[in-house]
């Protein structure tokens, strides 16, 4: 039982430190290349992550990343549509992996 | 003459290669399958078998690119006995872009278990942690109307879901004694007037989407029938759950973390067992939990060929039912498995699970059940 109790105790710690940190944090993907600054302005920038990025990082999150070229592109738009209510996905990051897989395959 | 023969010979050619155009509306056949066999000796008493058969094929029907129809049946082999069910019908449509609507049977979003991980392809062992399934006490699917979406927060991510659902019906003892006072998930007739509220809400903290946290919580005021003495017997469930899946190159490889803490509160109520003839009132505190959390990790870094496709995998779980009740136990469970991935879909996995189990309904004492399976699973 106290091995129990450490683990319930641990995870309810866990969440905890996890949204401090996401509410503190106050790091975002801004571009650090001068180049992409616009003089005399604070507008920060947010780098774009590429759909092939995106189908490596939401993925794998439940299952192995699918191969490009184990569906068309017709039976990705459908696949598409069910990830992205099955998993929750956000509609920006759907668009890209779909865009990216019906382009690899 | 020539001519015309070859025109109408392009026209023809042309129609037939029109007909291979997409449409707009798409059906498409997925889903999966698993096979294999298992070796469990339980206090002493020892047997093997293989499995006949898993199938559980999956409907997809595109309307448009907002309107999709899904359903997913499941065959399966149970001793002579092919059982069958429908593990979801739904339709749901795209509303914006933050939100999407739900109707029909769905899984519930009550941790990420049993909505995204229960797969045989997905799983990473054979076996369900202690808690979910038959006799589990998180809920898997029910039928009613979800609302659900995601947000992009500028790098952290959030998703959420709630749902009105018929709710659960609670074993009141007068079929199953044993089993008297435990919330039945998978009666979906509505019993009564009240309703079942749920949600979820996941908050990705990371840029990389790498980490999830969930909390999901399920209330109904009545699980019992309208004219029963249970129908103001309510329940209130609340879940944790967490995901963690990197690509760390110091130890090339892909590590992955997943748990979640379940949390059952039935309203007390009173029940009868028999005994000697008479009929005789109890009743119990009437509380479960259950936690599991998992570790896996895949070498896809490795030189070799066969090594990366290796899985390395590690799993913890127990279950408290309540005390009091005739289902009374308490529940521990390690797993150990080994997987090979033939492709991102198909995996054969080799575990080893040893449960040591006090109490329960088939039992009153200490029962230690050791396992060995050997599972095929693939997604199509």
């Amino acid at each position: 039982m106290k091995t129990t109790t450490n683990f319930k105790a641990a995870i309810i710690l866990s969440v905890m430190a996890s949204i401090m940190v996401a509410c503190s944090s106050n790091k975002k993907p801004i571009a650090t290349d001068t180049a992409t600054e616009v003089a005399g302005s604070e507008v920060d920038f947010k780098i774009e992550k590429s759909g092939a990025q995106l189908w490596g990082e939401v993925c794998n999150r439940c299952h192995i990343a699918p191969s490009p070229a184990d569906y068309n592109d017709t039976d990705w738009e459908t696949i598409s549509l069910h990830m992205r209510v099955r998993a929750n996905l956000t509609e920006e990051e759907i668009t890209k992996i779909e865009t990216f897989l019906k382009s690899a395959n | 003459m020539t001519l015309i023969i070859l025109g109408l010979g392009s026209s023809a050619l042309a129609q037939t290669y029109n007909t291979f155009e997409p449409s707009k509306t798409q059906f498409m056949l997925r889903g999966y399958g698993h096979t294999g066999f298992e070796y469990l000796d339980t206090g002493g008493e020892q047997e093997s078998t293989f499995l006949g058969a898993t199938f559980a094929p999956i409907f997809l029907y595109k309307h448009s690119d907002k309107l999709m129809f899904e359903a997913e049946l499941e065959f399966e082999l149970e001793g002579n006995e092919l059982k069958t069910g429908l593990e979801y019908a739904d339709v749901m449509y795209v509303l914006n872009k933050h939100m999407t609507v739900r109707a029909g049977k769905f899984l519930l979003p009550f941790g990420t278990f049993m909505e995204r991980l229960h797969p045989a392809w997905i799983n990473r062992l054979p076996s369900r942690p202690l808690g979910f399934g038959h006799d589990g006490i998180a809920p898997a699917s029910d039928i009613g109307v979800e609302l659900r979406g995601a947000f992009d927060l500028g790098g952290p991510k959030m998703n959420y879901a709630v749902y009105v659902t018929n709710g659960p019906r609670i074993k009141d003892g007068s079929e199953e004694p044993e089993e008297a006072g435990m919330l039945d998930f998978g009666y979906y007739e509505d019993v009564n007037l009240a309703k079942a509220l749920g949600g979820r809400i996941g908050l990705l903290p990371l840029s990389d989407s790498s980490m999830e946290w969930g909390i999901s919580a399920y209330t109904t005021n009545s699980t019992g029938a309208e004219d029963s003495d249970y129908k103001d017997v309510g329940a209130f469930l609340w879940a944790l759950d967490l995901s963690y899946v990197k690509s760390i190159t110091p130890l090339q490889g892909v590590v992955d973390i997943k748990a979640q803490y379940n949390s059952s509160n039935v309203d007390t109520a009173t029940y009868y067992e028999i005994e000697d003839g008479i009929s005789e009132p109890y009743s119990f505190d009437n509380q479960s939990s259950s936690f599991y959390t998992q570790l896996s990790y895949r070498p896809i870094m490795s030189g070799s060929d066969f090594i990366k496709q290796l899985e390395f995998v590690g799993r913890y779980s127990d279950f408290n039912a309540p005390e009091g009740a005739e289902w009374e136990e308490k529940s521990t469970q390690y797993a150990f498995g080994l997987n090979y991935w033939l492709s991102w879909r198909s995996v054969v996995k080799l575990s080893y699970q040893t449960t040591k189990m006090e109490g329960g309904h088939d039992s009153d004492g200490t029962t230690r059940t050791n396992g060995l399976f050997v599972h095929w699973a693939i997604g199509f």
